[in-house]
């Protein structure tokens, strides 16, 4: 295995900021997508910079041997430009292909799919990374292997009732190799998801069902990276909610359910900050 | 021909899953509480580490089964064949997406559950899973081509859709000598007036029906299609010219299932006239599936109709 496994060491302020470089250049990086497609999901992908960045490059553990490396699933797919952004400044994607997302003759899909360097499972359609996360990790357990498989989700995913069939089921196996990780940004597609079906009530229900709960600010890098230690240490299934904001740190979505904006707005944006 | 006796499809199912999980470490067996209705619970007594019973959760199970194959893992999925299409979509962007190694054996399927009534009958899901790129399907005669087709199939790589009934099985393959191939078409008995083609256990109606046509003179070709995707399109164009007539039998909806599956190959290869034997409607409750393959028409009867219309 190369780098991840971190065992809780403390982070240095150098290393911080080498992520937080890293993160801001990705964050304006999927900002500048949208000059080249305008259907992207910008308001979404911002949300998940942070954690992201902390997964992949401080966490997750890469390897050929599928058992024993750690296993990325972006359930919440539509943030997949996030992802190609933070796969570029591990070295994985290439710039020009970053600025063909979602071209025909291009590398990057609108949706993750495995074919793309650094992508675990294609996703895309909401509600189904849990389930194969709880496969990838049974499947590692009864291998013996030591690969661990992190989750992300969306709160509006939380809708999807197979998340309930999957969060009972990785209570049932016991497996504490998997940790998921809901994002609270508060919006889904069509309104805030509070107007749509109750949010606030989830850790209570997966802390009920038999999951450890852990809460941390999703855009704070250093506090994601320590949660998921302290997550991975509990011996059991744990999620943690991280608190995030749609189209953080672009101030023209930042905060609401608008996923986009028009090509000037970004680029006047992009030249102010 | 229509030697040997009546057994049950899912006995042969459970039985074979065991023999199978010998010879190969790497299958896992998994259900969503119906271990005992489909007898895949004999492969638990077994091999206890190897069988998740994961609850009544499809949808979690297709894509748990997704994930076991991702890591090397060669998962047997095995539910209802009704309430796996809960998990259509699942099946769709997770397993046929990846083209995962994954196959999906179902029970009860057609009007097999006859109990149940018409919650559990499914006749859309050969129209569902054969419309999902990569995913290929068989559809079994009989127990006998259960215990000799599951070797293969499970030894294919790629997504499978693997569709069986419940108990009634009566005997069509048994006293037939062949290799099983996915993809091929097997013939079960020669004519040369009219050809009929049909999977799983109504072929037994379909042999019933050659036998009457006969003594009306008219010779009759029984054809075993249990690929229905890839469909063997070389012996279906052979008997379309050999015989210019074509009557297919299914316990499915006549939209979309094995009878268009063969209609599609014979418009692009030898178009000739046809006749679908089939359901058209959901079952109502009974004491067995005889009864509702009577009820709904998949009978000798009606196949020899349909031959007739098409002969005259």
């Amino acid at each position: 295995m190369e780098k991840g496994g971190r065992d809780g060491i403390p982070i240095s302020i150098e290393e911080l900021n080498k992520l937080k470089e890293m993160a801001d250049r990705a964050r304006r990086n999927v900002i500048k997508m949208q000059f080249y497609d305008q259907s992207i999901h910008v308001g979404s992908s911002l949300s998940s910079i942070e954690i992201l960045t902390a997964l992949e490059m401080k966490v997750i553990r890469d390897s050929n041997d599928p058992i024993n490396k750690d296993w990325l699933i972006l359930s919440k797919g539509h943030a997949a430009p996030a992802l190609y952004a933070v796969l570029h400044e591990k070295g994985l994607i290439k710039e020009e292909e970053l600025w063909k997302i979602q071209d025909i003759s291009g590398l990057l899909q609108g949706h993750p799919e495995t074919f793309i360097p650094g992508v675990d499972m294609s996703t895309g359609s909401l509600g189904q990374g849990l389930s194969f996360g709880i496969g990838v990790a049974t499947g590692i357990k009864i291998s013996k292997g030591t690969g661990r498989v992190f989750v992300i989700m969306g709160d509006g995913e939380q809708d999807e009732g197979e998340i309930w069939e999957a969060m009972t089921h990785a209570v049932a196996r016991n497996l504490d190799n998997l940790v998921a990780i809901i994002e609270m940004n508060g919006f889904q597609l069509d309104e805030s998801t509070k107007d749509v079906k109750p949010k606030d009530f989830l850790p209570e229900v997966w802390r009920a069902v038999g999951w450890r709960v852990f809460h941390c600010d999703g855009h704070d890098i250093a506090g994601v990276i320590s949660t998921v230690d302290e997550a991975i240490k509990t011996r059991k299934p744990a999620v943690i909610f991280a608190d995030t904001k749609r189209g953080k740190g672009f101030t023209p979505i930042e905060n609401t359910k608008r996923q986009r904006t028009v090509p000037d707005v970004a680029r006047q944006f992009l030249l102010n900050s | 021909m229509l030697q040997g006796s009546f057994s049950s499809i899912r006995e042969a199912f459970g039985k074979t899953l065991v023999k199978l999980g010998e010879k190969d470490n790497d299958i896992v067996v998994i259900t969503a509480d119906v271990g005992d209705s489909s007898r895949a619970s004999y492969f638990k007594e077994k091999f206890p580490d190897r069988y998740f019973n994961i609850g009544i959760s499809e949808q979690d199970m297709v894509n748990f089964g997704a994930g076991l194959s991702a890591v090397g893992k060669k998962p047997v999925v095995v539910g209802f064949a009704m309430f796996l299409m809960r998990a259509w979509e699942q099946m769709r962007n997770s397993i046929g997406r990846m083209n995962l190694n994954v196959k999906v054996f179902v029970t009860h399927s057609g009007y097999s559950d006859s109990g149940d009534g018409s919650s559990h009958q499914a006749l859309e899901d050969i129209a569902l899973m054969r419309v999902i790129p990569n995913f290929k399907v068989v559809i079994p005669a009989d127990a006998a081509e259960v215990e000799r087709s599951m070797p293969v199939v499970l030894e294919e790589k790629g997504p499978l859709y693997y569709r069986m009934g419940r108990d009634y099985s009566p005997p069509i393959t048994s006293s037939l000598d062949y290799k099983f191939e996915i993809g091929k078409a097997y013939v079960i008995k020669e004519g040369d007036d009219l050809t009929l083609i049909g999977a799983g256990v109504v072929l037994w109606d379909a042999l019933k029906a050659a036998e009457e046509l006969e003594k009306m003179g008219i010779s009759t070709a029984v054809v075993n299609v249990p690929t229905i995707k890839p469909m063997d399109q070389s012996t279906i164009e052979y008997y379309a010219r050999k015989t210019g007539r074509i009557v297919t039998v299914e316990e499915h909806n006549v939209i979309g299932g094995v009878g268009s599956a063969v209609a599609e190959t014979v418009v692009k290869t030898y178009p000739v006239p046809m006749r679908f034997v089939g359901a058209t409607t959901y079952g109502r409750s009974a004491r067995s599936q005889r009864e509702l393959l009577d009820y709904y028409g998949i009978t000798p009867k009606n196949i020899i109709n349909s031959a007739l219309e098409l002969i005259k």
